[in-house]
């Protein structure tokens, strides 16, 4: 009998009584023992499988024959010759037709069934519990666990199976029982243990407690909150309040705002980008005081993080004097100063921060907060001889929350309360917070932090924080936000009425914060290090409160209430495009480290509701900014998200069958999960020329080949930083600083000539040409918006003029869909024919062409790889198992998946019945607009083309298709700035 | 719960030749029933019967036999049964006929039923036995098997509790 036979036969056999004799030809074997000896040889054979279905019954018989040999009779009314047996010898059957049966062999096997029969009825049968063979009535919910519930007969059973239950289960530390694991100081240890490998934010544990995590960058992140909130999320944006923790981008020049950049790799500038990045210079307090140190902090995302350290580091090396003007030296660099480095920065959304120049940290506590996985043998700070720059990396040393939503002021000067200044005749002797006493001695001091409260006081009558200038830096000194936590959770609203003053706020719309009043002692890490060690737990806190006279009343700590040095930065909402300007602004709070869990949960008892990375993408898709790093496909952070998110999707959809997946190349689809964006570029570029071979126009293009790469570097940061400290005081207008960040660089490559380099993929960031192209796409409207400025008309050269100077540029576009559909990510964009702009010229609600269907070339060659699989398999691996092999793989390598297209990607733009010209990075329906939009990048060159061949009104019509459908539908192009 | 619902004819083989009984067999069996159900309920029959039918159990012994088919056509079956009056295998022929005891819709009530009937015929047999030593050897197993059922309510029946039951035996 073969394996597979074999096993089959034990299947059948699983549940039935042991000597239930299916097999054939056990029966003729066993019948043929039983009867006679003659079937012995005959049973030999037999007997190595037969073993297995019969147990003992056939053993017994045997036996119980010779016995009923002895006593032979004729009860029965069947005859059975008992010579003619077993013992009979070689002789036939069919001669000694036994004459009688004695009672005892009938009764033995009656005797025999009965057992087998008992035994089959009383195992349970089937793989289930013992707890499901009781009717539904009489289970109760208790059986799980406690064996004693059920019924007496079961419990036998159950006990048997909750013990191999027990051993399927994790197996805990046997060293301690459940009460000794969660004990603070052991829970703190494993906490630290599970740290080593991703750090954990300081919220870690109140988010695993309600979000979805996800490890990426190093990080464990909040990916969504457990309950259904994305419209409850976009609500909070748009009329309340919504926590995140994410960090964006600014920069700011004396410390009076915010600001961001888009950094590049030193003297390339249109290539090699290596992310945008927010930073804040640490305020002057005198303007004559320049001697001072200046700090400056960038903010960026934790992938960008070490390209960009490693080429700040180069940069500061090589002198350059611009810049050391800028970053002052000063402080201990000691690079082996570290130990646990310890903090929770908690950018919800995960990102990290890097602080430049001047670090200093940490402290080791016996809680690690921070970072965990830093090898503390690393430098984390540098420092240049030449320049005296010195660079640290200060990941996790601070926190930072971004509170998004007009109800944010609210929140914010609900949840925090000035400090209180320190008079004379306390006794400040004894407590730890010796710095804020020192510095209430000095009246300088005092009557700034008087002037931040005023301030301060004054943006609860804002009604949203868009109204203030975008990137307002404000410092404050706060007391601890634990002690006037609410005793229930509310909702924080705004009060107009209480902000008395109508004339300051307006004075402060128009003027912004007061440069002085974006100080803060956060800049100083002694002070911030001394705040985070003396900060009081919240085992004291709730005992002090514990011991209050009148329960519930408020809590007086005095003299010492821990002061907490905050900075509050506001954060621009959308400051693109034109319908609703300043949506999803907000304010950033910037904590020492250590003190997150003690604002955060203040803020949530204030209304805030929490966003996890989920969010933020939503956030950023509305507000029309790219999404770092996923929406920056120039550079390698970018790229390699892009080939991390392929590979998932990849798996995902090769765990379908495949009939239940969408065969993309029938669907004309090449590359569902990713972007080519060289090609496309490329074939761009190709097309273009070839058109302009076609008519016969001389094309400068051709000529120039050479690498003209003499853009100075870095130039655009450092002069622009240059020019904007030097004209503090003129910037008031925030749109004048937005617009200044790019013409700088726009300047910059005007001057460098055409530095654009053939075969590097770039996106075009400069200003000037971004606002001519969304003038060109909006046809007439942005035209009428700036009629002050000088339009160069679209015409032919002036395409021509860009294209040559960016051949292979994307532009960052937002489409708006006309009609139905709503699109979602790598979506394409193509161009529409002529007939269907006059279709829809006829019929407004035209839905769009469709696509044909394509055909599957591959379909049939992984048909024919299948089978020669299935034949070699069949022939046992061999010589001809690997000839079959090297036929077969040549062509289709063993990746070959059925609906997806293999190797590389035939040209890409013409694929389709219409052409590509980009793809769509983020799309959802939007909720603030009521129909589909979505955000992605354009080829520029295709761009222009288009633009250029369509008439007026019907300029900027496009259409998208998603990867999975065949219908194509009308959406309007705008380029933002 | 979705499911084909079947029904379990238990048949008794009753011949007078006990050579009918050691030859029996499940695949013999089935055949044997399929023709003789096609040649009294013809190609209609045999096609509705032929789905789920199957031999699930068959002891050569005792000559109990259980099959298996759908619920919907049992009853084809079920009359088609007593048409059979011989078993023919190995090119022997034995006359013989199929009693049935019980029609049931699972394994698990023939099972039970099935003790219920062996006991039954034990303690027929008991009654009915004049000489000692045979009534030694029923009475015998009529508490071997008694004793069985408390063995096997408590835990499950092994190997080596057959084995020793069969050397108490001895």
């Amino acid at each position: 009998m073969s394996n597979a036979k074999e096993r089959k036969h034990a299947k059948k056999m699983r549940n039935q009584p042991t000597n239930v004799t299916l097999s054939s030809g056990f029966v003729a074997g066993g019948g043929v023992k039983h009867h006679n000896g003659g079937g012995r040889p005959f049973q030999a054979h037999r007997d190595p499988h037969s073993g297995t279905s019969r147990q003992w019954y056939p053993r017994t018989s045997p036996h119980a024959l010779a016995e009923s040999d002895a006593n032979e009779q004729s009860s029965s009314k069947v005859t059975f010759k008992r010579k003619g047996g077993w013992k009979a010898g070689p002789e036939g059957a069919s001669q000694d037709i036994p004459k009688y049966i004695t009672a005892s062999t009938f009764a033995q096997a009656r005797a025999a069934e009965i057992s087998a029969m008992l035994k089959a009825v009383t195992q349970k049968s089937s793989n289930s519990l013992v707890f499901q063979t009781l009717p539904r009535h009489m289970r109760r919910r208790a059986m799980s666990h406690n064996v004693k519930r059920l019924p007496r007969r079961l419990q036998e059973i159950a006990r048997k199976e909750a013990q191999k239950a027990v051993h399927q289960k994790k197996e805990h530390s046997k060293t301690k029982c459940h009460k000794a694991r969660r004990c603070h100081i052991n829970r703190t240890l494993v906490f630290n243990q599970r740290q080593k490998k991703n750090i954990w934010l300081e919220t870690h544990i109140w988010h695993a407690k309600r979000f979805h995590m996800v490890r990426r960058w190093g990080y464990c992140l909040g990916e969504r909150p457990t309950a259904k909130s994305h419209r409850a999320c976009y609500r909070a944006m748009t009329s309340r309040c919504l926590l995140q923790l994410t960090f964006a981008a600014v920069h700011c020049l004396s410390g009076k705002r915010q600001g961001s950049l888009v950094l590049y790799r030193a003297n390339k500038y249109p290539q090699e980008m290596l992310g945008p990045v927010t930073f804040i210079w640490k305020s002057q307090r005198t303007p004559a005081d320049t001697s001072e140190n200046r700090q400056l902090w960038i903010w960026l995302h934790p992938t960008l993080k070490q390209d960009i350290l490693e080429e700040i580091k180069a940069m500061c090396q090589c002198v350059e004097p611009t810049r050391s003007a800028v970053c002052v030296p000063d402080s201990l660099l000691t690079p082996s100063q570290e130990k646990g480095q310890t903090d929770l920065p908690e950018e919800k959304t995960g990102r990290k921060r890097k602080r430049e120049d001047d670090g200093e940290n940490a402290k080791a506590i016996k809680k690690v907060v921070g970072d965990g996985t830093r090898d503390p043998l690393q430098p984390y700070s540098w420092l240049s001889p030449a320049t005296g720059v010195v660079i640290s990396d200060l990941t996790m040393e601070m926190n930072r929350f971004r509170l998004v939503g007009p109800l944010s002021h609210s929140v914010l000067t609900e949840a925090l309360k000035a400090a209180s200044v320190h008079t004379e005749e306390e006794d400040t002797e004894k407590t730890p917070h010796r710095w804020w006493t020192e510095v209430c001695k000095n009246p300088e001091s005092v009557s700034l932090h008087h002037r931040q409260e005023g301030v301060f006081g004054l943006l609860g009558g804002i009604t949203s924080p868009a109204e203030i200038p975008a990137g307002t830096v404000l410092g404050l000194t706060v007391g601890d936000p634990r002690i006037n936590l609410p005793q229930k959770r509310s909702r924080a609203l705004p009060s107009p009425e209480t902000s008395q003053d109508n004339e300051k706020v307006r004075q402060l719309l128009l003027e912004g914060v007061p440069v002085e009043c974006s100080h803060s002692f956060l800049w100083d890490p002694d002070i911030c290090k001394s705040v985070t060690e003396n900060k009081i737990s919240d085992q004291d806190l709730n005992r002090k409160r514990s011991e209050l006279l009148v329960p519930g009343s408020q809590l007086l700590l005095g003299p010492h209430e821990s002061k907490v040095p905050i900075l509050l930065i506001q954060q621009p909402g959308k400051v693109t495009g034109d319908n609703q300007r300043g949506w999803g602004s907000g304010w950033d709070v910037l904590l020492p480290k250590g003190w997150g869990m003690a604002f955060w949960i203040p803020f949530i008892y204030r209304g805030a509701r929490v966003g996890g990375l989920k969010e933020t993408v939503m956030h950023s898709q509305y507000k029309g900014s790219p999404n770092i790093p996923g929406d920056f496909p120039d550079c390698p952070a970018g790229v390699r998200f892009a080939q991390e998110q392929a590979k998932n999707l990849l798996e995902k959809y090769t765990r379908r069958p495949p009939a239940k997946r969408p065969n993309y190349i029938k669907l004309g689809t090449l590359a569902p999960f990713c972007c080519p964006w060289e090609q496309l570029t490329r074939d761009w570029e190709a097309r273009v020329q070839a058109g302009e071979d076609l008519s016969a126009a001389p094309s400068p293009a051709g000529e120039e080949s050479g690498p003209r790469r003499d853009v100075v570097p870095s130039a655009p940061t450092t002069e622009r930083a240059r020019q904007l400290s030097d004209d503090v005081s003129t910037s008031l207008n925030d749109a004048d600083v937005m617009d200044t960040d790019c013409p700088a660089q726009a300047g910059t490559e005007w001057v460098a000539g055409r530095g654009a380099t053939r075969g590097l993929l770039c996106v075009l960031r400069s200003r000037k040409l971004l606002r001519q192209l969304s003038a060109w796409c909006g046809g007439g409207q942005a035209a009428r918006r700036a009629p002050g400025r000088a339009q160069q008309g679209l015409t032919r050269e002036a395409c021509l003029s860009v294209s040559d100077r960016f051949p292979r540029a994307l532009v960052w576009v937002r489409l708006s869909l006309l009609g139905k559909g709503s699109p979602e990510p790598h979506t394409m964009i193509c161009v529409p024919a002529e007939e269907d702009l006059v279709q829809l010229r006829r019929d407004r609600l035209y839905r769009g062409p469709q696509e044909p269907r394509h055909g599957d070339p591959f379909k049939s060659k992984i048909r024919k790889q299948r089978e020669q699989k299935k034949r070699e398999k069949g022939q046992k691996p061999g010589p001809a198992a690997s000839d079959g092999l090297a036929d077969g793989d040549p062509t289709g390598p063993q990746a070959l998946t059925l609906g997806l297209w293999p190797g590389p990607l035939p040209a890409v733009t013409s694929h389709c019945s219409r052409v590509l010209l980009g793809f769509v990075t983020q799309g959802d329906f939007s909720m603030a607009v009521g129909s589909g939009e979505a955000l992605g990048f354009a080829s520029l060159t295709g761009l222009l083309a288009v633009l250029s061949s369509q008439p007026g009104a019907e300029r900027g019509l496009v259409l998208l298709r998603p990867p999975a459908s065949l219908q194509y539908r009308f959406a309007r192009i705008a380029v933002e700035v | 719960m979705v499911r084909f619902k079947h029904r379990y004819l238990l048949c008794e083989v009753v011949s007078e030749d006990p050579r009918c009984r050691l030859s029996l067999e499940d695949r013999v069996l089935g055949g044997l029933v399929r023709d003789t159900i096609s040649r009294v309920h013809g190609t209609f029959g045999a096609a509705a019967s032929s789905i789920g039918f199957a031999v699930r159990y068959l002891n050569a012994y005792t000559g109990i036999v259980l099959l298996r088919c759908r619920k919907e056509f049992y009853r084809l079956v079920w009359s088609a049964l007593p048409f059979i009056t011989y078993l023919e295998n190995k090119g022997h022929r034995y006359p013989c006929f199929l009693n049935t005891l019980h029609v049931g819709g699972t394994i698990r009530t023939c099972q039970k039923f099935l003790i219920q009937y062996n006991r039954r015929q034990l303690l027929i047999l008991l009654q009915n036995c004049n000489d000692e030593g045979e009534r030694e050897a029923i009475q015998k197993s009529v508490t071997r098997s008694c004793l069985l059922e408390e063995e096997s309510a408590g835990e499950e029946f092994s190997d080596s509790g057959g084995e020793e039951a069969a050397e108490t035996m001895d």
